[in-house]
This record gives C-alpha cells, structure tokens and sequence, in this order.
C-alpha cells in the first residue's frame, strides 16, 4: 500500500504533448478516478505510473521513493487491462497464480492466496476454466483477482468496464468498489464515462489535451468545475454567457445574476431548474421557449431555445407533466445552484 | 444443397485442378506403390511378378535402416537448429520492430527461401571449400594458418540445409508470435515477471503451433534429401534419399527405389499425422 | 535494452548468414579465377564465356518456357478452384482442400520418383511435357493458397448483389470478381513461375539428359566438377528469382491493401 504521486508528469508523441506537466497526488488507500475525453492523456498518465511509458519530464513516485528509473517488472503494480490480457494458455488458477510464482511463493501457501482472492470475486468454482470458457464479467474478475493477489503497492485500471454491456457494467462497478474497499490498496482507475467515475471515485482528476484541468471529490468538483468543459463534462450543464456588470453578470434578457467580479459566464444544472409558467418570484430567473419534452421513464428531459440556445431542463415525469408542450416557461434556480465559470 | 446449375460450375471449376492433381500426383503414388510390388521393370519385353522381395530388403537391410536412422538424425538436427536460430529472429521482427522496417526486413529473410535451393547449395560450396571464401577469411583474420575445408563433411550438409530452410521456421515463427496480444506481454510484466519468464511460460508455449508447423515444413523435406548431401556431403553424403534417387538414375531397380520410397512415406505420413491435430486446433 | 540490442544483433547475424554465400557467389562470379580461389581479380570473361554456351543458354531457355507454361496452366487451374472453393459450400470441400498439400508436404523425391514411374508406365516419355504436367501439379497448391488468401478480403455479397441485377455468372466472374482478384492472381502467377524456374527435384527425374532444364544441368555439372560459367549463370537465376519474388510481395501486399 502506497500513495502515488506524479510531479510536472510530461510526454509528448510526435510533437503533440499528452502529459503536459501534470502534478497529482494520488492518496494510499483511496479509489481515484482518472477521467477525460479520448486523447486527454489519461491513458498516458496510467501508463507512466505503471511503468511502460517514459516521460519525457517530470517524476513519478510510489511511496514517496521516485521510480521513473524502475522497471514495469519491479514497481510491484497491479494491472488490469481493457482487454483483460488474460494467459490463454493457462487455467482462472495459474493465471492468478502466475504473479506469486513470480515472487516464488511456496505450492500450499501460493494456492491458499489463490483460493482466498478466487472467493473475493466469487469465482473459485472456475478456477479450472480456460479464459475463453468464460463470459466476460467472469474475465473481468479474473484479472481482477490476477492484479491483487501479489498485494500490490499501487492498482492500476485502463477501461477495464468498458467491453461489459451496460446492465453488466452497473453491477461490476459496485463489486469494484466492494473489493478495493476489502483490500485498501491504492486505486487508479482511467475511464470515460464520467457517470462511472462518478460512483466509483474517492476523488476524480479530469484531464483534458494532456493537462489536468479539475481534481478533488467527486461532489466537490461536480458542485464547482473550474470551467465550461468541466462543467459539461462532468454531468450536464446549461452555460449561460453574459455581459459583466459592477453587480454581476447582466443575461441576455435582463436578469442579473449576483456572481463575484471576474466572472464571464454561468452554469446551472438541468436537475436544479424549475420550470413555470407563471413567472416565478425566485432572484435567478429567465424565460425561454419549450421547444420538446423527452420521456425518459421516472425522469424526463424539458429543452428549451433560449436566444438561440439550447438548454436543458431534467426533473421527474410526473412533476413535469402540467407544462404545456410548447411555448414560453419560466426557468429558475436557487443562488446556491449558480456555478460562475471565468473562462 | 447446391441447385443443379450451381453444381455443374463448382464441377467446372475444380475438376480442372484436381483432374491434374489425380493423374501428376495421386495416381502417380497409386503406381509407385503397385511397383513397389514388382520384381522388375515390367515393359520393353521384360518379365515382372508380384513380390514382396523389395519391401522385404528395405525392411530388413540394415544398411537401409542405418541410412533412414542417418536421414532422420539430421532431420532432427537441421530442424532443431532452424528452431534454435530461427525463433529469436522471428521473436525480434514480431515484437521489437515496427512498421516499415519490420516490413521490410521481413522480405529480406523471405527472399533466399524463394531463390533456387539448389543454387544457394551450390553457393556454399563455393564458400567452404578449401581455399575457398571462408577458409581465406579465416586466414586473414587468425594469426596462424588454418586450413578450413569444411566441404565433404555433415557439417557441410548440415549447414547447407539449415541455410535451406532457416526462412521456413522464420516465417512460420513469425505468423504466430505476430497473432500474440502485446498485452498480454504487458500484464506479464505487470504481474513482475522477467523477459525469460514470459518466453517460457507465454511466448513458446502460444507459438507453438508456429514451431510445431516450421518443424513439420523442415523435418519432412530434409529426412528426403538427396541434392545437399550429395553436393556437400561427396562421399561422406549418403542418405536414405541418395539411396532411392540411386535406384532410379544409376542402378534402374525402380520396384527397389519405389519400396523404399514408400518407407519414406509411410515414416512422412506418421509425423504428419502426430502434427495435424496440434495444427489443426491452431487454425 | 540490452535485450534489445542481442536481438537486433541476432537478427543481423542471422541475414549476414543468410546473404552471404549468395554474395559470396556473387562476387566470384566477376572473378578471374576459375577455381573460385581468392585473391580477387575483377574479370566479366565467365558472362561473356555464358553469352557462347549454348549448353546452358538451351537449358535456360527450357527453364524458362516451360515456367511460363506452368504458369499459365496453374494459374487458371488455380485460380478457378480458389473461386470454387470461396462460392460454394459442399460436402467433401474440407477433404479436397486437405487434398491440396501432399504435393507441398511430401517430400519432392517422393513425387518425382512416383511420377517418373507413372508417366512410363502410361507411355508418356521423358521430357518437357512430363515435366511441365509435374510442375503445374506443384504450383497449383501455390497459386490457391495465394488467390484464396486474396478472395478472403472479398465480400460475397458483391456477386449477390450482381446477380441480383441479372448478370450471368461468366459476366459476373468477368467484371466482379476478377478485377478485384487480379493483384492475387498475378501473385499466385508470379509464385507459380518460381516454382517451376527453381524446381530441381521433379525436373531432374522427369527430364530428358539431352534436353534438360537449367536446374538439371547445374547439377549435373556441379557432379561433374563445374565450370565457371555455372557460377556466373546462378549468380543470374538467384538475382531473377529474387526480383520476381519482390514483384509478388509488393503486388500481394499493396494489392490486398486496396
């Protein structure tokens, strides 16, 4: 078990940088959530920790000691890949058996590691299948079970939910969770659904053309993303540009919005609008046209034209229904649901 | 089931193929065997029965035996040669080289297989000779004379042949190492194992079938030889196939020749046969 | 790293050993001495001494008319079974594609010598013809596996969707699927010419003594102590088999790339 930390992480392919001076801490013990669109960089970063990418600049250190200069071999990580990477030629036992033989663990003790971690992801009456004999939920464990059983300092996850069909992702998020929580090592894990990232993280660091643009609690960033991108990014947001003003920021339409100077535009989630017809007595408000509804089962989707803007309104079906289906709504929302961005 | 019109164009288009593959290869070995029976040649006059003399004598010679037991031994050592070099190489193009060099490199050791083999055996007689390219480098680079004639020797042949059918094993290595996921090379290292580890107990046993098929390719063609031993080899060159090409071109006892030439298959077909499931299972 | 390096080093190793009796070869063949002792004078008397042999220059030529014949029977052969076997599915079609490598797999010594029995047998001399129906029966396995692998990157679904517009199956063959075949054909063509130029074994027990292919004859020279001009003729053959070789990789790469 270890704390992980990168400083001024930097790594360029062809000119183009994909680590650009990244400095995160990753703390022992702690799920964290590395998130980003495609070529954020957060593959890289992944990858660097473990071992198979030299960057350019910067340093990574596991437990305080710098590894840049240690091989993959003996950074005792734990990895699960995309694809699971698992030994075709070997039996669920001897491809998690494999690390221990690695570390030379004795025959009696290295099958009782093996039988203990097969029971953490309930899969030890497969111990004698062959990966292919397996579905791949079943895989996923497995390489679950393979990464964790050498106790690694530090474990490492690239995607490793995304070749699972949804109803199969949910469930393998919380036996996730269950198990990291068990075992209390280190957690790094890479995805881009941010809905994941969300459930699953202590912390989430979200990386964007190779730089790291927001970190913290999943709540914490969610409430206050430093930025539009974040802001969509991280769940939904309706961004609304206006002119600063010595009392905040005036909207196109007339509201004035109390924000702190600096301030060029806000967000405001599509959970915490409320829609009227009568205009509302609330301080933050705006109107705009109903342009469709989308039923979404419990919840549904209000969008609105808003000056030529699309927004978003989401709340439940059942509270929604009294609106008509087109025409002009009030929006608002509470002060505390204002998100100022300076972008 | 195939409509009718459908089954006369399938008929039209393999027929043609294997209407000459029955009579130039088929019917060919039917004969071979059948003459195998024969006493003697049985045209231009000449009296011939049924016998079974020839495969008597090639089971029970023991100049014979000795000579299949010769063609197998270095079978064996050509191909676990080819094997010994040959699968480093394909190792290094498969998963240390990228793109067009890897490409291309792979065209050069492709190359000298397509050239004549026979050409190519001729070229290392040029160079092992005495007085010949290698003895003159030998000498150039050594302080003191050495006389290096390495021709009329097994090593000659056995060089020769694995200079042969080195690109057989290559390639066959090559095909297979490549189908390798390079993540699973990750998650080795991952797991802390080192480069021989992962060779041991991932690489060879996943490429297997790429050896097992290479060793198919060298081993059946080299226990035949005759050309290589007899070039390089001289009087020290006698193998089984030298005996059977002898009972065509130089003794004309061809039931003899087709006798032994059936031991030969028959030994073929029972490696073949101990090969064909473990391939079959890879493709 | 360092493994790495002892890779890259093995690799070259490997193709020195591989290039450099052919470069050996080579090099003698420009040499004054006829022995193919060193020391090295540079000297073109062996090529213009090969210009005069009409020995090998006949036995080239035979060489090469009969590849092109070869070439051409195997390919067509080959060519129609490949498309046969990637249109239909029949029973037996396992066992005939099995079919296809014992003239790959067994020993060339077996099938020469059983085709030297055969054709006698049958009344069919030695000579040209008899070793031109025993290359085409060597190539034709060549010229599936290459035209097969081609056709493999072809979608079945574009001679449905031909014939759904009412073209024949000629005019389908013709216009369809031919085009899009050609790279692999004329690989599978290039690889049959190989075959049959660089045959030894069959040639050299299905040719007549007069009248022999040029494989033949550098062997029966090389039994006889050899002149020369042989050494300047293979360093010839090898430089050609190559080139042709690169021709067909290029055009069996870049083609199925298409």
């Amino acid at each position: 078990m270890a704390e992980v930390r990168v400083e001024n992480l930097t790594k360029r392919y062809a000119g183009a940088p994909a680590l650009d001076d990244v400095t995160l801490d990753f703390p022992d013990g702690q799920f964290f959530g590395l998130l980003g669109p495609s070529g954020s960089g957060k593959t890289t970063l992944l990858r660097a920790i473990a071992g198979f990418v030299t960057p350019d600049a910067g340093r990574v250190l596991m437990g305080g000691q710098p590894v840049e200069h240690v091989p993959v071999e003996s950074r005792q990580i734990g990895m699960v890949f995309q694809s699971y990477a698992l030994f075709p030629n070997m039996t669920v036992a001897e491809n998690v058996r494999f690390g221990l033989d690695v570390r030379r663990v004795s025959g009696p003790e290295a099958a009782r590691r093996v039988g203990e971690v097969l029971d953490l992801v309930q899969l030890r009456p497969y111990a004698a299948r062959k990966p292919h004999e397996l579905s791949g939920g079943q895989r996923q464990r497995v390489a679950m079970a393979r990464a964790i059983v050498t106790r690694p300092r530090v474990l490492l996850l690239d995607e490793p939910l995304s070749a699972l069909d949804k109803s199969l992702r949910l469930d393998m998020q919380i036996e996730l969770r269950r198990i990291q929580r068990e075992v209390g090592i280190t957690t790094i894990f890479v995805t881009h659904d941010q809905e994941e990232a969300l459930t699953l993280s202590d912390r989430i660091g979200i990386l964007r053309d190779g730089r790291l643009i927001a970190e913290g609690p999943p709540r914490a960033v969610y409430a206050a993303p430093p930025d539009a991108f974040t802001a969509r990014f991280l769940g939904e947001a309706n961004v609304l540009t206006g002119t600063p003003e010595p009392g905040g920021l005036r909207l196109p339409g007339g509201t004035l919005i109390a924000v702190p100077q600096g301030t060029t535009a806000v967000a405001v989630r599509p959970e915490h609008i409320a829609l009227s017809v009568a205009e509302p007595a609330a301080h933050n408000r705006i109107q705009a046209r109903l342009v469709g509804r989308i039923f979404a089962g419990a919840m549904g989707t209000c969008v609105l034209d808003w000056h030529g803007q699309q927004l978003k309104v989401t709340d439940r079906d059942q509270d929604m229904a009294h609106l008509p289906d087109t025409g002009p709504v009030w929006l608002s929302w509470a002060d505390d649901k204002t998100i100022g961005l300076k972008d | 089931m195939l409509a009718r019109a459908d089954r006369g164009r399938l008929a039209g288009l393999l027929a043609p193929a294997y209407l000459w593959l029955t009579a130039a290869v088929f019917l060919p070995l039917s004969a071979m065997l059948w003459f195998a029976f024969l006493t003697d040649v049985p045209f231009g006059g000449r009296e011939a029965s049924l016998t079974l003399d020839n495969f008597a004598r090639a089971l029970t010679n023991p100049t014979y035996r000795i000579l299949l037991g010769k063609s197998l031994e270095l079978g064996l050592i050509v191909t676990a040669l080819c094997a010994l070099i040959g699968f480093p190489c394909a190792l290094v193009l498969a998963k240390a080289i990228r793109g067009r060099a890897r490409e291309a490199l792979f065209l050069l050791v492709i190359l000298p297989f397509w050239s004549n083999s026979l050409v190519r055996i001729f070229s290392w007689a040029i160079v092992l000779r005495g007085n010949g390219v290698l003895d003159s480098a030998v000498n150039w680079i050594s302080p003191w004379p050495v006389d290096v004639n390495l021709m009329f020797s097994q090593s000659a042949i056995v060089i020769g042949l694995v200079h042969s059918y080195l690109p057989y094993m290559i390639l066959t290595c090559y095909l297979a190492l490549q189908g390798i996921d390079d993540a699973l090379i990750e998650a080795a290292r991952s797991l802390g194992a080192g480069p021989l580890r992962i060779l041991w107990r991932l690489l060879i046993p996943l490429a297997a079938p790429g050896l097992i098929a290479g060793a198919v390719l060298i081993f059946v063609p080299v226990v035949g030889s005759f050309m290589e031993p007899r070039i390089l080899g001289g009087r020290v060159g006698t193998y089984f196939g030298t005996v059977i090409e002898d009972q065509f071109i130089a003794v004309f006892n061809w039931p003899l020749g087709a006798a032994l030439s059936f031991c030969l298959l028959a030994v073929v077909l029972v490696i073949l046969a101990i090969a064909a499931p473990v391939l079959r299972r890879a493709a | 790293m360092t493994l790495r390096i002892a890779g890259r080093l093995w690799l070259a190793l490997v193709l020195f050993f591989l290039y450099a009796p052919i470069l050996a070869m080579a090099a003698m063949s420009f040499n004054a001495s006829p022995f193919y002792q060193l020391p090295f004078t540079f000297s073109t008397e062996w090529y213009v001494k090969l210009a005069g042999n009409a020995e090998i220059l006949a036995a080239s030529w035979q060489s090469v008319w009969i590849a092109v014949v070869v070439t051409v029977i195997a390919t067509v052969l080959g060519t129609a079974a490949s498309l046969a076997f990637f249109r239909y599915k029949f029973p037996g079609k396992r066992l005939l594609q099995a079919l296809l490598f014992p003239p790959i797999a067994i020993p060339w010594l077996i099938t020469g010598t059983a085709m030297l029995i055969f054709f006698f047998a049958i009344g069919i001399p030695r000579g040209a013809p008899a070793v031109i129906v025993g290359h085409v029966a060597l190539a034709v396995p060549y010229v599936i596996v290459v035209v097969s692998a081609r056709l493999a990157g072809f979608d079945p679904l574009l001679e449905e969707a031909a014939r759904s517009l009412g073209a024949t199956q000629w005019t389908i063959t013709r216009r369809v699927t031919l085009p899009f075949l050609a790279p692999g054909v004329i690989a599978g063509g290039l690889f049959a010419f190989a075959v049959s130029f660089d045959q030894f074994v069959v040639s050299y027990f299905l040719a007549e003594p007069g009248d022999m292919t040029l494989p033949v004859l550098i062997y029966t020279a090389i039994r006889k102590g050899f002149t020369p001009e042989i050494n300047a003729i293979s360093t010839i053959i090898i430089v050609v088999s190559m080139l042709v070789m690169l021709l067909a990789a290029r055009g069996f790469r870049f083609g199925g790339d298409r």
